[in-house]
């Protein structure tokens, strides 16, 4: 609140600005006809003027009151001066006090609305306006008249101040209850975001099998390809329509919302699906791991990494899996007889493994080890916490 | 990777901004449908009282003249027009919920230049537009009552054709002298200034409405965890499954012919790049981070720098402070933004010898600025940057500086 208030008197001061400097320009304009008034007023005239519409601009960007007094002290001075020296105003002169008295120092009032002692200020600055151009043009034209014009013209620019300074609340009323619904919208986007994040072993395999997809599937049967495509898109499809999909079938991953998971279960699937692309997977040791879901979501998919690693880069179509526990840790060991590698040669950020296997197991406070040297085979050790 | 500047994470390179952007004026449409009401349908009831009292001073005039008048009575239809066409206006924009179709525009505009014709018509013989326009002028400023449901530039030509009307007409009618000279420029002023100051007007109170939205919607913000998501992180992660569902599906139904063609392929392996880097990097942003990007005045003159993403660890208290500072150091410039840019600069973190347990972390936060002269700046800044910790102020390269220690509980701890 304490901002926008900011805001509004800026409004209101641009406002009266303009308001005020048009009108000075136009009533200095009928001051200019030849004989509007007595030439000597209206040199004098001419630097009140020009203070006049210099505290004018400066009213549009501060709030000090000297501005304001400025304004209605140079107007009502350059009114008094207009019509006692010399011979005295002519019409073009009357037109010209008028648009002074009635808009030019009126366009005050529109920055003297928001508090009491500015309102104040605003009554003294009327009466005093009043009095002084109604006193010193009864001569000229009816009295009536000229209170007419001014109360018309101070009417029209309280108005306008008043208006905007209840229209600012009103409007700030309306953003703020759209920053509520804001606020729940970002509340709603992270909450999806996370939700779609969290489903993270369904996104494993779909970025396997994109990453099959990537290199055309060459290497993989087409029709297990297709199961797998199909598995998949389902998944997508269900997560997509807002269910939590909780496949048995899918192949790899299991999604129920379970606290612990029988690790046995999905290492089955594992290998049933790189049976389908051709990589032959045995499992040695416990099948029967409890294991906290997140664990077990990375623990999956760090595996299922590194059977890509074999499947893709280690020439042989058979790789060994050994899952043992104790009582803090469970640990695989992928074990394959490929071509190897000299470690020191392959940058790691090239298979993926730093990112996908040693960044995902870090995050559950796992690790993974990599020992391999050419002709002799591949062992990833990949460990758990339980 | 078909488009590699393309990043999905709502951040970095190409076009983050615009699509935040996007974001926050769909929101807006959601919680306005009617969006010309967001305050200035209130404004529009301020013209029309404007526009009514001077209707009724010009009217008076209109009867103090009667007398002068060969013949009053076209005046008397275009004032019957002025003030039909002036109601049925405002009512028929408030019903349909503050807008005005182009044909009901055009109609608005035709009973105006119907009242000011008819109004010149009666005045025509007597050489003195200046002196004896009444309903004409009161037309001019009848424009104020549209100046909220219509674009500036309809009514800027509205307003021309008005000034200029009036003009030939005078130029025309009334053999010019320095008599009468003032009360032709008074009427030529009184009918086209009132639309422009309302035009200016509006446009400020649109402006403050747009940069109040514009505060109001990074604000939520400050509630959002240490790291969050942008706000449509989760649409383009969206976005991406679909994508990926077609593929598959594609795949699945023998649409795409396997092998891959290597244009579906590289889909394939842009999508996968795409989706893993939306599952492992899309929550390493804090909240300041989307704070300034979201935002349309920050995001233009904020630079963030923050390594350890340490601005995630400030409190509400705290956020609310350094978003109000970088605010306030920027909304304040007198003519547009543009020469003022804020450099905010997060950390990096140090044990705090303040606090006896040790439990809070001191996160040095530095805010370098340009354009902004020290005696320049509003006071509330000061009460703003005192909520995010103590700071010292200097300045450097005639800009303001300040060096603030902000002191924020030791996420070890929590």
């Amino acid at each position: 609140m304490e901002l926008i208030a900011k805001e509004r008197d800026r409004l209101l001061q641009r406002t009266a600005r303009i308001y005020g400097l048009s009108f000075t320009v136009v009533s200095l304009i009928c001051l200019t006809i030849p004989d509007a008034v007595d030439s000597l007023a209206y040199f004098i005239c001419l630097p009140l003027y020009l203070v006049l519409g210099f505290s004018q601009f400066r009213l549009g960007s501060s709030r000090s009151l000297v501005w304001v007094l400025l304004v209605v002290g140079c107007g009502l001075a350059a009114i008094i001066v207009a019509v006692t020296v010399g011979t005295g105003p002519s019409q073009a002169g009357i037109s010209a006090i008028a648009q002074l008295s009635a808009a030019s120092i009126a366009s005050t009032a529109i920055v003297l609305t928001t508090q009491p002692t500015r309102r104040v200020i605003l009554a003294a600055s009327l009466v005093a306006t009043c009095t002084v151009t109604t006193v010193l043009l009864a001569p000229h034209q009816p009295a009536v008249r000229t209170i007419a014009l001014l109360v018309l013209g101070w009417t029209m620019a309280t108005i306008i101040g008043f208006w905007i300074s209840a229209s600012v609340p009103q409007a700030a009323r309306r953003i703020a209850s759209i920053g509520r619904a804001h606020r729940a919208e970002r509340q709603a986007s992270e909450t999806e975001a996370q939700r779609r994040q969290g489903a993270r072993l369904l996104h494993d395999t779909v970025l396997a099998t994109l990453t099959l997809l990537a290199h055309s599937g060459v290497g993989v049967a087409p029709d297990a390809l297709r199961q797998q495509s199909a598995d998949d898109a389902r998944l997508l499809r269900q997560l997509r329509l807002g269910a939590t999909p909780t496949p048995q079938s899918s192949g790899t991953y299991n999604l129920e919302g379970v606290e612990e998971t029988v690790l046995g279960t999905t290492l089955e699937s594992v290998k049933q699906r790189f049976g389908r692309m051709g990589l032959e997977v045995s499992w040695h040791g416990t099948g029967q791991v409890l294991l906290p879901s997140d664990v077990l979501d990375a623990f999956l998919l760090a595996l299922a990494e590194c059977l890509e690693n074999v499947r893709r880069h280690s020439g042989v179509t058979e790789a060994h899996v050994t899952i043992t526990d104790d009582e803090t840790t469970v640990r695989a060991m992928i074990t394959d007889a490929g071509v190897g590698f000299t470690l020191d040669d392959v940058d790691s950020a090239r298979l993926g493994f730093t990112e996908s296997v040693v960044g995902r197991l870090k995050e559950v406070g796992g690790r993974a080890r990599l020992f391999s040297s050419p002709g002799s085979g591949t062992t990833v050790v990949l460990e758990v916490p339980r | 990777m078909s488009h590699p500047e393309e990043n999905t994470l709502g951040v970095i390179v190409g076009r983050p901004r615009r699509r935040e952007s996007d974001a926050t004026r769909r929101v807006i449409r959601a919680a306005t449908p009617r969006r010309a009401s967001l305050g200035t349908g209130f404004i529009g009831v301020g013209a029309a009282v404007v526009v009514g009292l001077r209707a009724i001073y010009g009217f008076v005039w209109f009867i103090g003249l009667w007398d002068t008048y060969p013949n009053p009575l076209p005046t008397l239809a275009a004032w019957a027009i002025l003030i039909g066409v002036l109601v049925a206006t405002f009512v028929f924009a408030r019903v349909i919920g503050d807008q005005l179709p182009d044909w009901a525009f055009a109609l608005f505009l035709t009973g105006l230049a119907g009242a000011i014709a008819l109004d010149l018509y009666a005045i025509w013989p007597l050489h003195d537009i200046g002196r004896h326009a009444t309903a004409a002028v009161t037309a001019g400023m009848a424009l104020v009552v549209v100046v909220t449901l219509r674009r500036t530039a309809d009514i800027v030509i509205a307003v021309c054709a008005v000034g200029v009307a009036l003009l030939t007409a005078i130029i025309i009618t009334t053999p010019l002298s320095e008599a009468n000279l003032s009360s032709q420029i008074t009427t030529l002023a009184f009918a086209v200034l009132p639309p422009i100051i309302a035009i200016v007007v509006v446009n400020g109170f649109r402006r403050l409405v747009q940069v109040e939205l514009d505060r109001v919607l990074v604000q939520s913000t400050v509630s959002a965890p240490r790291f969050a998501v942008g706000m449509m992180a989760s649409e383009e992660l969206a976005r991406l499954d679909l994508a990926a569902e077609e593929l598959l599906d594609s795949v699945a139904t023998g649409r795409a012919r396997l092998p891959l063609d290597p244009k579906t392929a590289s889909t394939a392996a842009s999508l996968a790049t795409e989706l893993r880097l939306h599952l492992i990097e899309g929550r390493r942003e804090t909240w300041l981070y989307h704070a300034i990007t979201e935002s349309d005045l920050l995001g233009k003159s904020v630079t963030l720098t923050d390594k350890g993403s340490l601005a995630g660890l400030l409190g509400p208290q705290q956020r609310d402070g350094l978003l109000s500072t970088a605010w306030l150091l920027l909304s304040d410039a007198v003519k547009g933004t543009a020469t003022r840019t804020v450099q905010l600069a997060v950390g990096p973190a140090v044990a705090s010898l303040e606090s006896s347990d040790g439990r809070k972390i001191r996160i040095p936060i530095v805010i370098t600025t340009t354009g902004v002269p020290r005696n320049r700046v509003d006071p509330a800044t000061w009460e703003a940057i005192r909520k995010v910790g103590q700071y010292s102020d200097s300045t450097q390269n005639s800009s303001l500086r300040v060096d603030i220690q902000c002191l924020v509980d030791n996420p070890a701890d929590q």
